[in-house]
């Protein structure tokens, strides 16, 4: 009896120690007073922030941070873009996640109707309409947008100078220009097309020149985004005229086995003439080659024109509103919102513009060629209005490209398998 | 049953609680879970109040494009890396216990890559194998007058191109365990085949095979099914691409789920896994287990 006795009771010790070390409590849990809250005010209070840049994207940022608020302590997380959202979306369905979370316009209404996001519209009136507007639903702001992005296409200037050759202002002129430098042995663009993204943005880039600029369309991808329109029926023109890049084999089925950092290599090396990115590549362009000399120019359609960059709002900072620290958490956002932190902020992301009223920042030398399209307002992304669904709806485009590429479908088919993704992500429910 | 017997068992069933509850709490509980989600409506904006919705996700499963092609991806790789994993774990493990000056040399050598992250080695694989002008395989090939291989961009390959990194990072693995196989094999049975006259091939077909029987299973079940459970190479290598050419059960069911936001469908694609996976272990385990019966 006795040694049953004691089997019981190590068995029943062993059970309770286990499920004690499965509990979720941990000392932010604690009731306020005695030792825990002791502790708690001695140490700082560490605000976790993810986002899809590396860190060095955010160093100045989080240096000012640490200076202007000195109780907070940032812990920045970078997760790689390619899984960015699925970690996220994950974590935020577990009630966990980072205290502040960076989102795409697309994944902060979904995340905000879900109600993983905290209303931070106290903040609001601080911005201007434009940058705001991407970041609210129902009248409440859910995130603050940070410095503008946009991508345009890179060239190298001292290659460009040496065989005498100028910057396109029209499609054509951009196909004869890769010819030219294809006939001198020179690769005429680098793209790293492992990734679906590049080829998206490229043949959108021609989209917005040809269709989606006209009066008439301006309406054409929120009626997308809710299934009133298809890409099938508008599209296919315009992405078949695009086409003509991989027809001439300028974008060949090689730059399928090719990812960014290696096409960014390409390019910094002077191997490629041309290549299709934004401001978050330059330091390490720069790092690579601090010799070269690099100019932008845009994407151009049919006619001569400004032409169109993609870009629009950037990231979004976000509060988690499951946060144990939304104190810590709103301070934050707070000093980002001031001049000096968006000027931080700016600080490792030249180029781009802020939202915040009344600041304006120069724009640096490698931008000067597309500072028409910029006086012209042409900064676009299509999918910041296509609804929730949007991050899924560009990478399916995005790899029924890669299929054209590699000659297994054709533009018609690659938009048609892009509508049925629209229809089939409508059974989620809104 | 008597008293005494009683008390023992109980004494044994105390004993397995603690086990027995983690595996209810997070293999069986999990899964009954999966498989109640399986026929709601479960989706990222459906969280709560779900509603029974009958087959209607396994329905949706079969008519997948994206889920087809991941299970046919899967089960190719899985064979591919079974077959190979285990063929030349084994010729290595009997090349590297012979008396070989470099045999520990040799031995760490080939075990190394096995001590890295899959995610490592999907970096410098895909650095090695990229079409780039800095693609060392691909310069090397070029050098010696040949074209460029296009080994993770051609959907034809790309594959092929995976399967080869794991087993480069793998065999190694299974000759260590092969190896201490072999080395349990008493030498008298080799002596006795030499005065009979047996060749060395006879001796391995005859002798050191049969006596592999146990790490030959261990080595081919776990091959069989960490292939059908493929992730972290394909997602740093491939990502599923080009297109969805190399999307594996595993990626297909994350996409699913989590990117797109179906946890029903996903639910229901980790079901129909579970019984692939079972049954695909269920007949090796039956057909190596005949194959140690016949031997024996």
């Amino acid at each position: 009896m006795r040694k049953a006795s004691i089997t019981l009771f190590v068995v029943l010790m062993a059970i309770s120690m286990a499920l004690a070390g499965c509990s979720g409590n941990n000392g932010s849990n604690l009731p306020n007073g005695g030792e825990g809250s002791e502790k708690e005010t001695a140490e700082k209070v560490k605000v976790r922030l993810a986002y899809w840049n590396k860190e060095d994207s955010v160093k100045t940022l989080l240096a000012l941070i640490a200076k202007k608020l000195p109780d907070i302590e940032v812990e920045y997380q970078f997760i790689d873009n390619k899984q960015y959202d699925n970690i996220i979306a994950t974590q935020l369905a577990a009630g966990s996640g980072p205290d502040i979370v960076s989102v795409s316009p697309s994944a902060s209404t979904k995340y905000a109707k879900l109600g993983y996001l905290q209303d931070i519209s106290a903040l609001a009136d601080r911005y201007n309409d434009a940058g705001k507007n991407v970041y609210s639903a129902d009248g409440k702001l859910y995130a603050i947008p940070g410095i503008s992005w946009f991508e345009g296409i890179f060239y190298n200037v001292d290659i460009f100078d040496q065989y005498g050759l100028k910057p396109p202002s029209t499609f054509a002129e951009e196909l004869a220009l890769h010819k030219a430098l294809k006939d001198k042995g020179i690769k005429p663009q680098a793209m790293g097309a492992k990734s679906w993204e590049p080829m998206m943005k490229s043949s959108m880039g021609y989209v917005m020149n040809e269709f989606l600029a006209k009066p008439e369309n301006k309406d054409f991808d929120v009626q997308f985004g809710q299934g009133a329109k298809k890409l099938a029926d508008s599209w296919v023109p315009a992405v078949e005229q695009w086409s003509a890049l991989i027809q001439d084999g300028y974008l060949n089925e090689e730059m399928l086995g090719i990812d960014y950092d290696q096409a960014l290599d390409e390019f910094a090396t002077g191997k490629a003439a041309m290549w299709e990115s934004g401001p978050w590549a330059m330091e390490a362009i720069k790092k690579k080659n601090p010799n070269i000399k690099v100019n932008m120019f845009p994407f151009y359609g049919s006619q001569p024109g400004p032409g169109w960059l993609i870009g629009g709002p950037g990231v979004g900072f976000a509060a988690n509103s499951k946060s144990a620290h939304p104190e810590a958490v709103m301070k934050v956002l707070d000093l980002i919102s001031t001049p000096e932190g968006q000027q931080a902020f700016w600080n490792d992301n030249k180029g781009g513009s802020s939202y915040l009223k009344g600041v304006e920042f120069e724009m640096p030398a490698e931008y000067e060629g597309v500072k028409e399209t910029f006086k012209a307002g042409n900064v676009y992304a299509p999918w910041n209005n296509w609804g929730d669904n949007a991050q899924s709806l560009i990478e399916e485009y995005g790899k029924r490209l890669q299929e054209v590429l590699g000659g297994s479908s054709s533009v018609g088919d690659a938009l048609k398998g892009t509508d049925e993704k629209r229809a089939e992500l409508s059974d989620l429910g809104s | 049953m008597n008293q005494r017997t009683w008390k023992r068992e109980l004494n044994y069933s105390l004993f397995i609680a603690p086990a027995l509850l983690f595996y209810v709490l997070f293999s069986v509980y999990p899964f009954l879970s999966m498989f109640y989600y399986s026929v709601t409506d479960y989706t990222v904006r459906k969280i709560t109040n779900l509603s029974f919705v009958g087959l209607d996700n396994y329905k949706h499963l079969f008519g997948s494009d994206l889920l087809r092609t991941g299970l046919k991806n899967s089960i190719l790789y899985a064979v591919l890396m079974t077959v190979f994993q285990t063929s030349l774990g084994l010729v290595l493990a009997v090349f590297l216990d012979r008396k070989l000056a470099t045999r520990n040399l040799l031995r760490s050598v080939f075990f190394m890559p096995a001590v890295f992250s899959p995610l490592i080695v999907g970096f410098l694989w895909g650095y090695l194998m990229s079409t780039s002008d800095y693609g060392l395989i691909n310069q090397g090939l070029e050098a010696l007058g040949l074209g460029k291989i296009n080994f993770l961009g051609d959907k034809d390959i790309a594959l092929y191109s995976i399967v080869f990194t794991q087993l480069w990072q793998w065999t190694g693995w299974a000759m260590v365990i092969f190896l201490a196989n072999l080395q349990s094999i008493p030498k008298d049975l080799y002596e006795a085949a030499d005065i009979d006259g047996a060749s060395g091939w006879k001796q391995f077909w005859r002798v050191t095979l049969p006596l592999m029987q146990p790490s030959v299973n261990v080595v081919a079940v776990t091959a069989m099914i960490g292939g059908l459970k493929v992730f972290d190479i394909i997602l740093a290598l491939t990502d599923g691409g080009p297109g969805n050419a190399t999307q594996t059960i595993m990626t297909a069911y994350i996409k699913t789920s989590f990117n797109e936001g179906f946890y029903n469908r996903g639910a229901a694609f980790g079901v129909v896994f579970f019984g692939i996976v079972m049954a695909i272990t269920l007949i090796m385990m039956r057909y190596l287990s005949k194959w140690g019966e016949k031997i024996r």
